[in-house]
């Protein structure tokens, strides 16, 4: 009787202990001050986008960013470059193909401190189809209950084929598509 | 002589006159090639040509109008009748009109389009009207209707500097071509 009361409470200690240094800390995205924005360029101009609709989900300790994850799902059919003509265009095979493949994700494989508050996400982008290693630079501000990750990178449409056939030459279309976010969080729970 | 005298067009006035009708032509079929190209990075292009295009000529016009107010105008010839001034007075001023007014209008279809331009793939073209789809689509058709009406007062023209020097017998064709 004795032994399995000492049993349960050391099992008691233990899971005190040990719990919270495993879990990092969950965070929910508030879409209203969240962006997601792309910008490419269309005859040597730059050319603004978003994705309206889009959510990440983030587990993060910025003290013990290692044991933490990145999820993003972006839904695609949501881009809107603000020229009518043109969000006709992206949704065609040729482009975003919103049929075929209506949502993007990123899942990150490793979270990193690079410096101070800023922080590296490696992990995988699936867009179009395509999965390419992608690292997400980003800087962190907030408390223990809000805060804001920033950052931007730059992708090359290519290597998701994003502009097929005539429209892979990059003199009119340019390669490079440089996307920059703001999220904003909240500590779930 | 680089101005106009009262009966003789200046060096100014005809290289203006001439340089302004090979892009005018040149612009007219750079436009219909553009609209009617199937959508594709050659169609954007052509778009780019023919709005730098049109730029330059708005500028040209403007430099023109004034180089034609700083200098006389040379006199019609004598025994043209009074319709004929009056015809030769109302399409000048309708191709100066139309000089001016194709590209401002093709200028409010590219900023209520909302479709990022630089001016020969150079210099950013400042919006003249906020992005407004409908206000876009009303000045493409009458941009298309002022090109048409273009196309209709330079037939015109062509066609009654021919007439003065084939019919008429006097210098007016003469006297604005380069050695004349």
């Amino acid at each position: 009787m004795k032994k399995k009361t000492a049993w349960l409470g050391l099992c008691g200690l233990l899971l005190a202990g040990a719990l919270p240094a495993a879990q990092p800390a969950e965070w929910k995205m508030d879409p209203a001050g969240s962006k997601l924005e792309f910008v490419a360029t269309f005859e040597k101009t730059p050319a603004p986008g978003v994705f309206k609709e889009f959510d990440a989900r983030l587990r993060f300790d910025p003290e013990q960013p290692a044991g933490g994850s990145l999820d993003v799902t972006v839904k695609v059919t949501s881009a809107d470059m603000s020229i009518p003509d043109v969000n006709k265009e992206i949704r065609g095979k040729d482009w975003f193909d919103y049929a075929g493949f209506p949502q993007a994700e990123f899942r990150s494989t490793d979270l990193r401190r690079a410096q101070g508050n800023r922080y590296v996400a490696r992990g995988t982008l699936s867009l179009k189809g395509a999965k390419q290693a992608v690292e997400v630079p980003f800087t962190w501000t907030g408390d223990a209950e809000r805060a804001t990750m920033e950052g931007e990178l730059t992708l090359k449409r290519g290597a998701f084929g994003i502009g097929a056939g005539e429209w892979a030459a990059t003199s009119v279309i340019g390669a490079d598509v440089k996307v920059k976010f703001t999220v904003k969080l909240r500590k779930a729970g | 002589m680089l101005r106009n005298t009262t009966d003789s067009w200046g060096a100014g006035a005809k290289f203006f006159h001439w340089l302004m009708a090979a892009l005018i032509v040149f612009q007219i079929m750079l436009g219909v090639m553009a609209v009617t190209w199937p959508v594709s990075p050659t169609k954007l292009d052509l778009f780019v040509w023919h709005k730098s295009f049109g730029v330059l000529i708005l500028t040209l016009a403007a430099l023109r109008l004034l180089w034609r107010f700083a200098n006389p105008t040379p006199e019609l010839p004598d025994g043209m009748a009074a319709w004929e001034r009056a015809a030769a007075r109302v399409s000048h001023f309708l191709l100066y009109l139309l000089m001016i007014a194709l590209p401002v209008t093709g200028w409010i279809i590219n900023s209520a389009a909302n479709i990022p331009f630089r001016v020969f793939w150079l210099v950013p073209l400042p919006p003249v009207v906020a992005p407004d789809k409908a206000l876009a689509d009303l000045f493409a058709q009458v941009h298309g209707g002022l090109a048409l009406a273009l196309v209709v007062v330079l037939v015109a023209h062509i066609g009654a500097a021919l007439r003065h020097h084939f019919i008429k017998h006097d210098k007016v064709l003469v006297r604005m071509l380069p050695g004349g």
